[in-house]
C-alpha cells in the first residue's frame, strides 16, 4: 500500500502557511535580513496561528503534530524565507528531546509554558567551540551536586539562545568516559550563572538570532535531567534524526523559491529576440531545478512519514536532508545564474537564498557527517 | 439567529490557466475558497463576536472537491458546513434555486454571498438568491449590523453609496473593504477536523440559462521587462500605458 495524498487537514495547514509565507513573511524578509533583526512581528502572529512549537503533545496544550505535518508547514515557510523559518523551527528543535524523551511530569513543567500564549521559544545546544560533528568529544561538565546538578562550560552556534524559555543542554559527567557519561539536562532561562553572546557576521539567516552559551557554574535540580545518565547522546541523535526533516522541508522550499524566481524572470527577460527560457541553456537550468525540488520534496516526505510510523527513520532523514541541502544550494546558485546581475544584488531574492540555504548544509549535522552516516549504513549491509 | 454564509471554489488567484480550444483548463490547479466569500464568512463571525447569538452555517453548490473550501470556513469559525452535491456548472439562477431550499430549511435569517465571483466574475448569485426566497437584498456592503430584526448597512451605489436598513430576513453580498478576513489558525484547523459537514445530493432545478456557444477570450501577459534609467523608465511605462489606451 502507498499513498501520495495529503489529508484535508493537512492541505488546510499548507494552506495557511503558504499564506502566511507570501503575505507576512516574504514582505519582510529582505528588511531583516539587511539588519540582522529578530522578526519580532512575525513570530508573534506565528504564535498566534499556531504555527510556532508544532510538536508540543496535545496532553501538554499542544497541537501534537507529527513530522509530516512540520514538513508540510516548513516547506511553506521557507519558501517565504529561511532564517525566519529556521526560529520557529529551532524552538522545535528543543522541544523534540522533550517529545521523546522527558516524563510527563518534565514536558508539564517545559512544555505546557510554550504554547496557549505568545510566543514561547525553545533551544538546543549540542555543538560546542572545539566540538561539533564529534559529539562525543563534548567538554561541557556536568558535576552532581547536592540536589541536582552544576554544569559549566561553552556552548556553540545556539539558535534562538538567549531569546529561550529553556535550552536543552548536552553535556558529560565525565568526559573520559565520552557518550556514556553524556547527560541531557533542561536549562532554564533564569539560570544563575547561565550568559549569552550573540554572534554576528552571519553569511545569511541574518534574521534568526545565533549565541554562544556560557554556562558558569550554573545549578539545575535533579528533576531537569532527560533519561538517565548515559542517556545524552542517544538523545541529541534520536532528536537530530527527526528534527533534519525539517531542515529538508525547509531547503525544499528554498529549492521552490528558486524555481518560482528564475522560471519568472525566464519567461520574462528575452534575449537574442526570445525569453531566455526559450533558450536550452536556462530552459535545461529550469528542468534540473525541478527535477531536484520534486525529488527533494518525496524523499524529505518519505523520511517524515517513516518518523510519524514509528520506524527508524535517521538514514532516510540523513539522506533527505544532504540531498535537499545540496539540491536547494544548486537551485539557487543556478537562479542567481538565470537572473544573471540581478541575481547578484539585493533588490532581488535569489542571492539571499544562496546566502541562507548554505546553512542548511551545515547545521544538525553538516552534511559530511550525514554522508558518513548513509556510507556506514550501505557497508554494514554490503558486509553482512 | 442562524446565519447561512454561501461559498464558493474558485482556482487559487496564482493556479495557471490554460486554454484549449474553446475550454479554459484547470487541470492541477489549486482551489480555494473565494476570498469575497470569505469576507461574508469574516463578517458573520463578526456580528457572533460582536454579542449576536448566532449559529453559523456554511453552505455550497458543487462537486465533492468543494469541501475542501467549506473545510477552510470550518476553520475560521463556522460551526457547521453542507454540500449540495453535483457535477454541474448551474447557473447562478439555477444555483439560487438549489441553495434556496437548504437555506429555508434552515430557516435562516441571514444570508451573506460574495459580490462576486472571483473566477467567473459573475455578480448575479446574491441578487438571484434574494429574488428566489423573496428576501430584500444588499449587494456591495461596506459596513454591516444587525439591530434586533433589522440590518443596517452601508453598500456600495452607482454615485458614492448609501445607508440602508431593512427587515431580517435579508440576502447580503460582500466584497472587498468589509473587513480584513483572519487566517483560520492551526489549532482551528484541527478542530474543524469534528465539526459536521454533511454533503448531500443537489436537489434537481431545472437549468434557466441554456449556454449556447462559446468563445474564451484570450490575453497574454506582454512580459515586458523596463530596464535602465529609473526616469527613462517612467517614460517608458507611460507610454506603455497610453498606448494600452489606459
Amino acid at each position: 500500500m502507498i499513498d501520495f495524498s495529503l489529508g484535508p487537514t493537512q492541505k488546510e495547514m499548507q494552506g495557511l502557511a503558504r499564506r502566511f509565507a507570501r503575505d507576512r513573511i516574504a514582505p519582510v524578509a529582505a528588511q531583516h535580513d539587511r539588519d540582522a533583526s529578530y522578526p519580532t512581528d512575525v513570530i508573534d502572529e506565528a504564535a498566534r496561528l499556531g504555527l510556532l512549537n508544532l510538536r508540543v503533545p496535545e496532553a501538554q496544550g499542544g497541537l501534537g503534530l507529527g513530522v509530516l505535518d512540520e514538513a508540510i508547514v516548513g516547506e511553506e515557510l521557507a519558501f517565504g524565507c529561511m532564517g525566519i523559518y529556521t526560529v520557529l523551527m529551532a524552538s522545535d528543535l528543543g522541544v523534540t528531546p522533550l517529545v521523546l524523551h522527558g516524563s510527563e511530569n518534565q514536558r508539564d513543567r517545559f512544555l505546557t509554558p510554550l504554547v496557549g500564549g505568545g510566543a514561547r521559544l525553545a533551544a538546543f545546544a549540542l555543538s560546542e567551540p572545539d566540538a561539533g560533528s564529534d559529539p562525543a568529544a563534548i567538554r561541557t561538565r556536568a558535576r552532581r551536586e547536592e540536589g541536582g546538578w552544576r554544569l559549566n562550560g561553552r556552548k556553540m552556534w545556539i539558535s534562538n539562545g538567549a531569546l529561550a524559555d529553556f535550552t536543552v543542554v548536552f553535556a558529560t559527567s565525565d568526559p573520559e568516559r565520552g557518550a556514556a557519561a553524556s547527560v541531557a539536562l533542561v536549562v532554564p532561562a533564569d539560570a544563575d550563572g547561565l550568559s549569552w553572546r550573540e554572534v554576528h557576521g552571519k553569511l545569511g539567516q541574518r534574521a534568526a538570532p545565533t549565541f554562544e552559551m556560557i554556562l558558569d557554574d550554573v545549578h539545575v535540580p535533579e528533576d531537569h535531567l532527560l533519561g538517565e545518565v548515559g542517556d545524552g547522546i542517544r538523545i541529541a541523535l534520536s532528536t537530530l534524526d527527526q528534527t533534519r526533516v525539517p531542515v529538508a522541508a525547509g531547503s525544499v522550499g528554498v529549492a521552490r523559491r528558486a524555481l518560482h524566481e528564475a522560471s519568472r524572470y525566464a519567461t520574462e527577460r528575452k534575449a537574442f529576440g526570445k525569453p531566455i527560457a526559450q533558450h536550452q541553456a536556462i530552459a535545461f537550468k529550469l528542468a534540473d531545478m525541478e527535477i531536484r525540488l520534486q525529488t527533494a520534496r518525496w524523499q524529505t516526505w518519505h523520511a517524515a512519514w517513516l518518523a510519524d510510523a514509528g520506524e527508524p527513520c535517521g538514514h532516510h532523514a540523513a539522506i533527505a536532508k544532504a540531498y535537499a541541502s545540496d539540491a536547494a544550494f544548486e537551485s539557487a546558485s543556478e537562479a542567481v545564474n538565470v537572473l544573471g546581475g540581478y541575481g547578484y544584488v539585493d533588490a532581488y531574492p535569489v542571492a539571499k537564498l544562496l546566502r541562507d540555504v548554505k546553512l542548511n548544509q551545515i547545521y544538525e549535522g553538516t552534511n559530511e557527517i550525514q554522508r558518513l552516516v548513509i556510507a556506514r549504513r550501505v557497508i554494514r549491509e554490503a558486509e553482512a | 439567529m442562524k446565519i447561512v454564509t454561501v461559498i464558493r471554489r474558485v482556482p487559487d488567484a496564482e493556479a495557471r490557466v490554460r486554454v484549449e480550444g474553446d475550454d479554459v483548463v484547470l487541470t492541477g490547479a489549486a482551489w480555494v475558497l473565494d476570498g469575497m466569500d470569505e469576507y461574508g464568512v469574516e463578517e458573520a463571525l463578526r456580528l457572533r463576536e460582536s454579542g449576536i447569538d448566532a449559529e453559523i452555517v456554511a453552505l455550497a453548490v458543487g462537486p465533492d472537491a468543494t469541501e475542501e473550501a467549506l473545510r477552510t470556513a470550518l476553520a475560521m469559525g463556522a460551526d457547521r458546513a453542507r454540500l449540495l452535491t453535483t457535477d454541474a456548472a448551474p447557473d447562478p439562477l439555477t444555483t439560487a434555486r438549489m441553495l434556496a431550499a437548504a437555506i429555508q430549511e434552515e430557516e435562516a435569517d441571514l444570508v451573506l454571498v460574495g459580490g462576486k465571483q472571483a473566477d467567473w466574475d459573475s455578480a448575479a448569485l446574491g441578487p438571484a438568491l434574494a429574488e428566489t426566497l423573496g428576501w430584500p437584498v444588499a449587494d456591495w456592503t461596506t459596513s454591516l449590523a444587525v439591530d434586533g430584526d433589522t440590518l443596517q448597512c452601508v453598500h456600495d451605489a452607482d454615485v458614492g453609496n448609501e445607508a440602508l436598513a431593512m427587515p431580517l430576513p435579508a440576502v447580503v453580498t460582500t466584497q472587498q473593504g468589509l473587513n480584513d478576513p483572519r487566517y483560520p489558525t492551526l489549532p482551528n484547523i484541527m478542530k474543524a477536523k469534528r465539526k459536521e459537514l454533511r454533503a448531500e445530493p443537489a436537489p434537481d432545478a431545472s437549468a434557466s440559462v441554456r449556454t449556447v456557444s462559446r468563445t474564451v477570450e484570450q490575453r497574454e501577459r506582454r512580459r515586458t521587462l523596463i530596464e535602465g534609467d529609473p526616469r527613462e523608465g517612467a517614460h517608458a511605462i507611460v507610454s506603455l500605458l497610453r498606448e494600452a489606451g489606459a
